[in-house]
């Protein structure tokens, strides 16, 4: 059974059919490349999978159960969890508070406990903070040390994509929706950026979707490639297979290029 | 041939900042806060240690104060940092702009009166008395936070409004079945009585809500170290950000207003045990305007600016009584005094602006004088030692007519166009304005104190929401607009 | 939704009407009231209307630019000699109040955009609003020092009347013509069909002329306006200038028909004004005039068939039901919010 299943998904804005008759899957442990020309459809695929928008058509599935049109924050808790392709930290928090707050979810201290600070509720918040040092570690030095008490917003560009991943895996997710994450980066940033996915992988045993535009990044790290265009699949398979499909090829560079391929 | 530098391997950042570039990024705060010492140093005093230092800055007040004073300034500025810490929660940690806040003060201290007065002959003690009002108030804010899953911000804003609109309607007008005395409001209300212990004194009072203030302090301190506190600020952040990861946006909401409308209604039921009765024209919008002026000049978010603001305005707001002028003559021209001290730099500068308006002043009062006998021969509102002094100065026209609000529409303009100089334009102009300033307050401000703190109130948000919207104790916030 | 709230609200009027002792005589006597109030409400909702579809900002302090712009009227009415002893003709009393109202008010407008709302441009939403609040409060006050807490009248009905005192009616509230044994005075006529007027100026104005164009570029998307030549500045101060001389307009007009007026007039007006544009849609212009006439006629007959005290509930009321059921009014747009 796989760990994420769409069904026939489909959504309509107004008169705009942004997502039709979509079907994917992500098994556990896989990574999996989103790509697609821009206005594809991507980011909005991620957002009925996060419970932003719930599917007019279709169906979507974590672990065999259904979670189209459920609240987002049940969806988090449930196990998925994302990164946004603008980015969207608590910027006037510290580091440290960014990523402990995304362990909300899996905590339980009621109001009543924390005003009165219960041994259990203490533990709890040692416990929240030691998670949040560890999934900050996970990036070696960089948001370590003194980082973590800087508001989020002194932090540079990379530096805040890496918190925004870091803060995304303290929700314990099942699976891990990373939008864009190689953004705006420089080439040894882009390294980086894919030897940690493969990290997420390897070492945290994240199941990874991934929207991604660079091609380099997107042929280092998938197990297999999904194309969209215009909110349908026009290919699926290994990366090869995937790039060189013409309906890619089509959609990105336009029937001109494919017909002098 | 130049030598390849030996580029060192990345030292550990761990615990020293990399030199020039992470240094730099890390005492962003510090150099930004650079005026604030004051501030650097507080903030590294342990929080045990600054409620103790409170404390007993704020216990020993009743003993200083007459019983007139300690009624009006200091049980009132207690009441008001309590209120302050209430609205502190729903907007400067949910971030949700409520209106009508002033309604669960209000429906706290009517729902007091009803229960423990000679209203309905129900005289419930205070033990009993004070949960029931906090959880009604609690449920009250619920209510009302109920259509804010739906509404942006500045819709919620309006909704609320309404709603404390229609609350003091509701109270003070229509009065079904008599349940809340009309305009009359609700008289003969009990004192607290807590087990056959009655609180009948104002320093009793004084002494229980400000207990009641370092409880609910505490608390809030508590709680804002915790999971729901980090659930709130990043809410506050951004609500759609916190649902994703997991935050439940709209229980926190509820949650918030919750929070905020009990602290209200608790601090309803001390006004209304402490003054004996309850009227609905207590509880309306300038009221409102005075606790959003403290907590954002104390500083959204920020706790103990709520008791810094609520202090600054409730003795503002007591300079301006109606039967000392004199003092409030004094406290005027001090807090003048002190903004162009502040404001104009350097010290030559700022000897020249005040020596051409002490001159100034002169020249037009003698000019005036010299003009008609009676422009000048007016009396200033007596009471304090400067009047003297002051009538000299100052042209007080003996039959004033329609000068002075002619006048007063000038200074604010002549106020607004000060702030679109620059350089010597701006100092030269400063020198009239402030004549002006003394002319108006003379001849007219000094004459109707509390329509004059209102107006300077209003004034102020304006001020401070361009100047400064952090206030005077919170962070300056980075926000995405 | 909106249609069952409507089916109660006529089969609630449509008893009081056959009630023997109300009636339908009644009914349009409230109903010209109401009409009359609308046009006021209509305009105070045009500006509220304008200035949040360019700026998304509520701007509390409209309200408080309306009781300016009548006590600028009145100003002016006692300059002439105030109703007891006019010195020139009615009609052009009239004229000057409502040009002088408007410029007045418009200019106040522009003033406030500029030294209140234009520095906090980009920061973030709560911040002008704060300032909105402090700027309506100022006013109020203000005019409460000027002008001292007492109610101020144009006394409308003797104004420009040869025998005032004998009870009989000054030119203004002459009687016109009779709906059904109503009468409708020249006032009321005067402010309806002068608010029709102004609003009809407002939709050719924004609809055809290039300013109008202008504003509607620059409330859609502000930068791509900017980068395509407007000057954003000036269109916003323009739009708060109509905005504000539409308020000024109404102020003037209210206290043609209803005489009175005082500092704290414009709070409520202003809210019920607000209520209106958000019925109507708020960005929408012919939803603020339908939201206005729906106000106004609410207000009059919740006030005459059930009570003073409860009209107001009544209005706000609406507003609360209308958030919950359909939050972008009659005539407005959704709002998409991009993730």
């Amino acid at each position: 059974m796989a760990l994420l299943e769409l069904r026939n998904v489909s959504l309509q804005f107004g008169g705009l059919q942004v997502i039709q008759d979509l079907s994917l899957h992500v098994d556990e442990g896989e990574i999996v490349s989103v790509i697609g020309p821009n206005g594809a459809g991507k980011t909005t695929l991620f957002n009925l999978v996060t419970g932003v928008y719930g599917p007019d058509e279709g169906d979507i599935q974590l672990d065999g159960g259904s979670i189209a049109g459920l609240a987002p924050h049940v969806i988090a808790r449930r196990g998925v969890a994302r990164t946004f392709q603008t980015l969207r930290l608590f910027l006037n928090m510290t580091v440290k508070e960014n990523v402990m707050a995304a362990a909300y979810p899996h905590t339980r201290s009621g109001v009543l406990r924390s005003i009165v600070r219960t041994p259990g509720m203490r533990r709890e918040e040692r416990e929240i903070e030691q998670l949040a040092e560890e999934r900050l570690g996970f990036f070696g030095d960089r948001l370590m040390g003194y980082r973590w008490n800087q508001p989020a917003y002194s932090l540079s560009y990379a530096n805040r994509r890496r918190l925004e991943i870091a803060r995304a895996t303290a929700l314990k997710p099942r699976i891990l929706l990373l939008d864009e994450p190689a953004a705006g980066m420089n080439p040894a940033e882009t390294q980086e950026i894919t030897e940690l996915i493969g990290k997420l992988r390897e070492e945290a045993g994240h199941t990874i979707l991934v929207i991604e535009h660079d091609m380099h990044v997107v042929e280092g790290i998938s197990d297999r490639v999904v194309a969209l265009d215009h909110g349908e699949k026009i290919a699926e398979g290994s990366f090869d297979a995937v790039a060189t499909n013409p309906r890619v090829v089509e959609a990105y560079l336009g029937l001109q290029a494919t017909a002098t391929k | 041939m130049t030598e390849i530098p030996n580029i060192p391997e990345r030292p550990d950042t761990r615990d020293s900042p990399q030199i020039g570039r992470d240094e730099w990024v890390a005492t962003h705060e510090r150099r930004t806060a650079g005026e604030r010492r004051l501030l650097a140093t507080y903030n590294r005093v342990p929080p045990i240690a600054r409620l103790a230092i409170l404390a007993v800055l704020t216990i020993p007040v009743p003993f200083l104060l007459n019983t007139g004073d300690l009624y009006t300034f200091g049980l009132f500025a207690v009441l008001y940092a309590l209120l302050g810490l209430g609205l502190n929660v729903t907007v400067g940690f949910a971030g949700l702009l409520d209106l009508g806040y002033i309604a669960f003060y209000g429906f706290g201290a009517y729902l007091y009166a009803i229960i423990a007065s000679p209203h309905y002959d129900w005289h419930v003690q205070g033990e009993i008395a004070i949960p029931i009002v906090v959880v009604a108030s609690a449920l009250v804010g619920l209510l009302l936070g109920l259509p804010s899953r739906r509404l942006l911000g500045d819709y919620l804003a309006i909704v609320t409004l309404f709603f404390g609109q229609a609350f003091v309607f509701f109270v003070g007008t229509t009065n079904p079945r008599g349940l809340t005395g009309g305009a009359n409001g609700i008289p003969d209300v009990d004192p607290l009585n807590f087990f056959g212990l009655h609180i009948r004194s104002y320093r009793g009072y004084y002494w229980f809500a400000l207990a009641v203030f370092f409880v609910v302090l505490a608390g809030l301190w508590s709680l804002l170290r915790s999971r729901t506190g980090r659930a709130w600020q990043a809410l506050r952040e951004d609500p759609l950000a916190a649902e994703l990861m997991g935050m439940p946006v709209n229980r926190l909401k509820l949650l918030a207003f919750a929070f905020g409308a009990a602290i209200a209604g608790l601090a309803g039921c001390i006004y209304a045990a402490s003054a004996g009765s309850v009227a609905s024209g207590s509880f309306d919008v300038p009221l409102l305007i005075t606790i959003y002026a403290i907590v954002i000049l104390g500083g959204t978010g920020s706790l103990t600016g709520v008791l810094l603001g609520a202090v600054v305005i409730t003795v503002s707001y007591e300079i301006l009584r109606p039967e000392t002028p004199g003092t409030a003559r004094v406290l005027f021209y001090l807090a003048v005094l002190a903004a162009v001290v502040w404001r104009v730099r350097p010290w030559t500068r700022l000897a020249a602006v005040l020596g051409g308006a002490v001159v100034f002043g002169f020249v037009v009062h003698w000019v005036a004088g010299a003009v008609s006998d009676s422009a000048t021969s007016g009396e200033a509102i007596s009471g304090g030692r400067f009047t003297g002094a002051i009538e000299h100065w100052v042209v007080i026209p003996a039959h004033p007519g329609k000068v002075p609000e002619y006048a007063y529409v000038g200074l604010v303009l002549a106020v607004l166009v000060l702030t679109r100089l620059r350089g010597w334009w701006r100092t030269s102009a400063l020198v009239p304005t402030l004549y002006l300033v003394a002319f108006v307050w003379e001849n007219i401000l000094v004459d109707q104190p509390s329509v004059t703190r209102l107006i300077l109130f209003g004034a102020l948000l304006i001020a401070l929401m361009i100047v400064r919207p952090q206030g005077l104790l919170g962070t300056s916030r980075v926000e995405i607009v | 939704m909106l249609l069952l709230i409507g089916v109660v609200v006529v089969a609630l009027l449509a008893k009081e009407v056959h009630d023997p002792a109300k009636g339908w005589p009644v009914f349009w006597q409230l109903f010209v009231g109401g009409v009359t109030l609308g046009a006021v409400y209509a305009l105070i909702a045009l500006g509220y209307s304008l200035v949040y579809g360019i700026l998304k900002l509520l701007n509390f302090a409209h309200g408080d630019v309306y009781m300016i712009g009548a006590f600028i009227g009145y100003g002016i009415v006692t300059a002439f000699g105030g109703s007891a002893s006019l010195s020139i003709s009615v009609w052009v009393l009239i004229a000057l109040m409502v040009v002088g109202a408007m410029l007045g008010t418009g200019v106040l407008g522009v003033v406030i955009e500029r030294f209140a709302y234009r520095p906090l441009r980009e920061a973030p939403r709560i911040a002008p609003l704060i300032s909105a609040l402090g700027v309506s409060f100022f006013l109020q006050n203000s005019a409460l020092l000027i002008f001292g807490a007492s109610v101020r009248t144009y006394d409308s009905y003797n104004l420009g009347s040869a025998n005032p005192g004998l009870g009989l009616p000054g030119p203004l509230f002459k009687t016109v013509f009779s709906l059904t044994s109503v009468p409708v005075s020249r006032a009321t006529l005067l402010v309806v069909i002068g608010g029709l007027v102004l609003m009809l100026l407002l939709a050719v104005f924004v609809g055809r002329t290039r300013l109008g164009k202008a504003m509607r570029a620059t409330a859609y998307d502000r930068e791509a306006a900017a980068m395509m030549g407007i000057d954003v500045d000036r269109v916003i101060a323009s739009t708060f200038f109509i905005g504000s001389a539409l308020a000024g307009a109404a102020g003037v007009m209210y206290g043609i028909v209803f005489s009175q007026v005082f500092h704290f007039m414009g709070f409520l007006a202003g809210l019920k004004g607000f209520t209106a544009a958000v019925v109507g849609g708020i960005g929408s212009i012919p939803g603020a005039m339908i939201g206005g006439l729906l106000v106004g006629l609410a207000e009059v007959f919740a006030s005459g068939y059930v009570s003073g005290n409860w009209a107001n509930l009544i209005v706000f009321g609406m507003l609360i039901v209308v958030m919950l059921v359909r939050p972008s009014g009659l005539f407005g747009t959704r709002a998409i919010q991009k993730v």
